[in-house]
């Protein structure tokens, strides 16, 4: 029963268990009914019997003594045509011996019969019941006259009226309790639906429209101080919370973009730094040497190599932060963007890369390229982080059916569990650690992939599965 | 007697004086016996009868009904009667005291005839079929209603608790044709006068039941009296107003619900019939 309700809503479940009870205790109440009139029924058949039989044996005695068939014939012939709605249908009498002495109907209960064969199924006067199988009971009880008994008398007893009237009174019962059930359960439904519809609204609202729990309208808010309101008021404020932080949680992923890049940014000025130096003596050459052609020409060869440099790291940078979530789709440029935002880094801490990565992404190429730069770039800053100073730093991608693999190695110590919890699970951020590892997670999540810490040779790897798109082959 | 005080005499003088009117009254109601065997108990015909008869002879008529022809008989042997309508069976039993006052006349005749009926769905045609059935008389008093039938038996050499398997006696032709037409009995003897008014004013309880014989026909049952008061002045009464009954209107409603022509003396040699059959019995 429970299991085949589970499946309806709380505000028609509550209604239809209340009334299944309105009907338990309409049945039980009809029963007390049926009983009492039954034994009110039964009562009233003793009764008449017993006033049928003691009338019967003081007329009959003298009678049935006598043996005298005539009178005897005329007294139950007279009595029964004069009795009230012809309860009686039968009453024999026989002598002592059991043979009958006359009958109301003689054809059926012929004279000198034996009485038990019209006794079959009778009943003494204390067992009389209306029942309900048969239309008819028999009683049998004895004829006493002057203090013994002279003989018996079997009546067979009509009570098919009082059968319909239980039947009658079953049958208003149910009809009333039908009514009444379906009245009150219709009330009841109305009533519960009424008070479990902030229930409803707040399991509306937690499915939202797109997913999302959307906070209840304040008009939906039940008045008052009681329970509901205070659930919804506190499912509210709920609701804001958990906007709140995923607010907060887009404007810091937004912001690691620039920490990524702030961390970066040293380096990235040494970059640019750097050629300065010797850019600034090929401008001096083509001075000083302006009228020596082949120094001019690979002065400014030199010059157009170090602005190209020049050039090219500062579109990466700009292009890192330009990027749009869900934009453009991961190409092998932007695996050599990576390559070129990180060198500067490993070549500042002078640490070796080992890079490997597919030449064409035909395969997953409807991966968008944003969040994917920005997985590498935190993992290979933590990488070059963990590792320190002189150590490797290893980029392997991989192309498959399934998707795209990135392993990302180190040969520093092994990872510790505050950064293992940030990489790996969901558990709330332990204040001052970074949120570079926790942003990765969330990234990889929102691409449907997931993420494998290994430790193998003194390696620490990080692999990186992000299956293919739908509508990569159309890419 | 010397010793009887004055105010004793005074005292019996009184009771003298008290117990003159209060005879007189009693002489002045006349005492007719009735059975139900014959009329059965129809309180309304009954009290009709009375009347006419009661303002026809000058003096109040008290109905006395027994429930067998032996008590009626009895009691107007022993005087507490003047009269009493009888059968002739007992009549012929008791004739050296009994007297024939009038007798009535049905279609024309002082005759009837005894009937013996059979309940539906009993196959029988006669009474050597009703051998081993169950059977009614109305008194073992009756002419109609037990002796035709018990010396039919006894000219075919049994007798009734022989033939029968039960016979029963229901003390009224009436009686008698209820219990055959209810089934209590198979058969029974009636009286063919009680048959063939109830034929007309109760047709249902008659269709239930089939007259399988009839017997020769026999003097009606008659209106006795003691031999002893045949000639006094209240007997002659009777006789007069039962004999004037067809010539007053009164009289004649009477008669039709009792559904007779009228009275009649009775003729020489009436019951020679039922006498007949009272030697075969007694044989």
């Amino acid at each position: 029963m429970a299991r085949v309700l589970r499946p309806l809503p709380l505000s028609l479940r509550l209604p239809l268990l209340g009334a299944a009870l309105m009907v338990l205790v309409g049945v039980v109440a009809s029963q007390q009914v049926l009983s009492a009139l039954g034994r009110v029924q039964d009562a009233r058949l003793r009764e008449l019997a017993a006033m049928h039989v003691e009338g019967l044996s003081v007329a009959l005695g003298p009678l049935v003594l006598r043996r005298d068939i005539w009178e005897v014939y005329d007294t139950l012939d007279r009595a029964g045509r004069e009795s009230e709605g012809r309860r009686m249908v039968l009453t024999a009498v026989a002598d002592e011996a059991g043979r009958v002495l006359a009958a109301t109907d003689p054809r059926r209960v012929p004279v000198d019969s034996a009485i038990e064969r019209v006794a079959q199924g009778a009943v003494p006067l204390d067992q009389l019941s209306v029942g309900a199988s048969e239309s008819t009971v028999r009683l049998i009880a004895p004829l006493d006259y002057q203090g013994r008994s002279v003989g018996r008398i079997v009546t067979e007893l009509d009570v098919s009226d009082l059968q319909s009237e239980r039947r009658r009174a079953l049958w208003f019962l149910l009809a009333g309790n039908a009514l009444a059930t379906a009245f009150l359960a219709g009330l009841g439904y109305l009533a519960m639906r009424q008070m479990l519809r902030p229930v409803s609204t707040l399991a509306q609202q937690m499915a939202g429209a797109e997913g999302e729990p959307q906070p209840i309208a304040e008009t939906d808010v039940p008045r008052g101080d009681g329970e509901l309101a205070r659930l919804a008021r506190t499912y509210n404020s709920m609701v804001h919370d958990v906007a709140a932080k995923s607010q907060f949680e887009r404007r810091l992923a937004e912001r690691e973009r620039f920490v990524a890049l702030g961390r970066l940014s040293s380096s990235l000025a040494h970059e640019i730094n750097n050629p300065l130096g010797g850019l600034l003596n090929a401008t001096d050459t083509i001075r000083k040497f302006s009228n020596r052609p082949e120094v001019v020409t690979a002065s400014a060869e030199l010059l157009e190599r170090g602005l190209r440099h020049l050039r090219d790291v500062a579109r990466v940078t700009l292009d890192q932060n330009r990027l749009e979530q869900e934009g453009t789709p991961l190409s092998p440029d932007d695996f050599e963007d990576v390559r070129l935002l990180i060198l500067p880094e490993l070549k500042r801490m002078e640490q070796r890369i080992d890079w490997s990565a597919p030449e064409d992404l035909t395969g997953c190429a409807a991966l968008p390229a944003a969040p994917v730069r920005q997985i590498m770039l935190n993992l290979l800053l933590n990488a070059s982080a963990a590792t320190g100073p002189e150590g490797g730093v290893a980029l392997h991608a991989l192309l498959d059916d399934a998707g795209l693999e990135i392993d990302i190695s180190n040969s520093g110590p092994p990872m510790s569990e505050a950064a293992r919890a940030r990489l790996l699970s969901d558990e709330a951020l332990a204040p001052g650690g970074g949120v570079g590892l926790r942003l990765v997670r969330d990234l990889v999540k929102d691409l449907g992939g997931r993420i494998e810490l290994a430790r193998a040779d003194g390696q620490t790897t990080v692999r990186v599965f992000l299956p293919a798109r739908e509508g990569a082959t159309d890419a | 007697m010397t010793a009887i005080t004055r105010r004793a005499a005074i005292m019996m003088g009184g009771l003298a004086c008290a117990a003159i009117p209060m005879r007189s009254l009693a002489q002045t109601r006349f005492r007719l016996g009735l059975t139900p065997v014959f009329l059965d108990n129809d309180a309304v015909i009954i009290d009709r009868l009375r009347h006419v008869l009661s303002a026809a002879m000058g003096r109040e008529i008290e109905l006395v009904q027994k429930r067998t022809y032996e008590e009626v008989t009895g009691l107007l042997l022993e005087r507490s009667l003047d009269a009493a309508w009888l059968c002739g069976y007992p009549y012929l039993q008791h004739r050296e005291a009994l007297a024939l006052v009038a007798v009535p006349v049905w279609r024309g005749r002082p005759l009837y005839q005894s009937y013996l009926i059979a309940g539906q769905g009993v196959a029988a045609d006669n009474l050597s079929d009703l051998r081993g059935a169950t059977h009614a008389f109305s008194d073992p008093d009756s002419n109609s209603g037990y002796l035709v039938t018990a010396s039919d038996l006894i000219a075919m050499g049994t007798r009734p608790e022989q033939w029968f398997s039960r016979a029963i006696f229901t003390y009224g032709h009436r009686n008698v044709v209820r219990a055959v037409a209810d089934g209590l009995v198979q058969s029974g003897s009636v009286d063919g006068y009680v048959w063939e008014a109830l034929a007309t004013v109760e047709p249902d309880l008659t269709r239930r039941t089939r007259v399988i014989g009839k017997s020769e026909w026999l003097g009606f049952p008659p209106v006795c009296a003691r031999k002893d008061t045949e000639n006094a002045e209240p007997v002659r009464a009777l006789r007069e107003a039962l004999l004037g009954l067809s010539r007053s209107d009164a009289g004649r409603a009477a008669l039709a619900a009792l559904q007779l022509d009228g009275f009649q003396t009775a003729p020489e040699g009436l019951f020679g019939g039922i006498a007949t059959r009272m030697r075969l019995l007694e044989t």
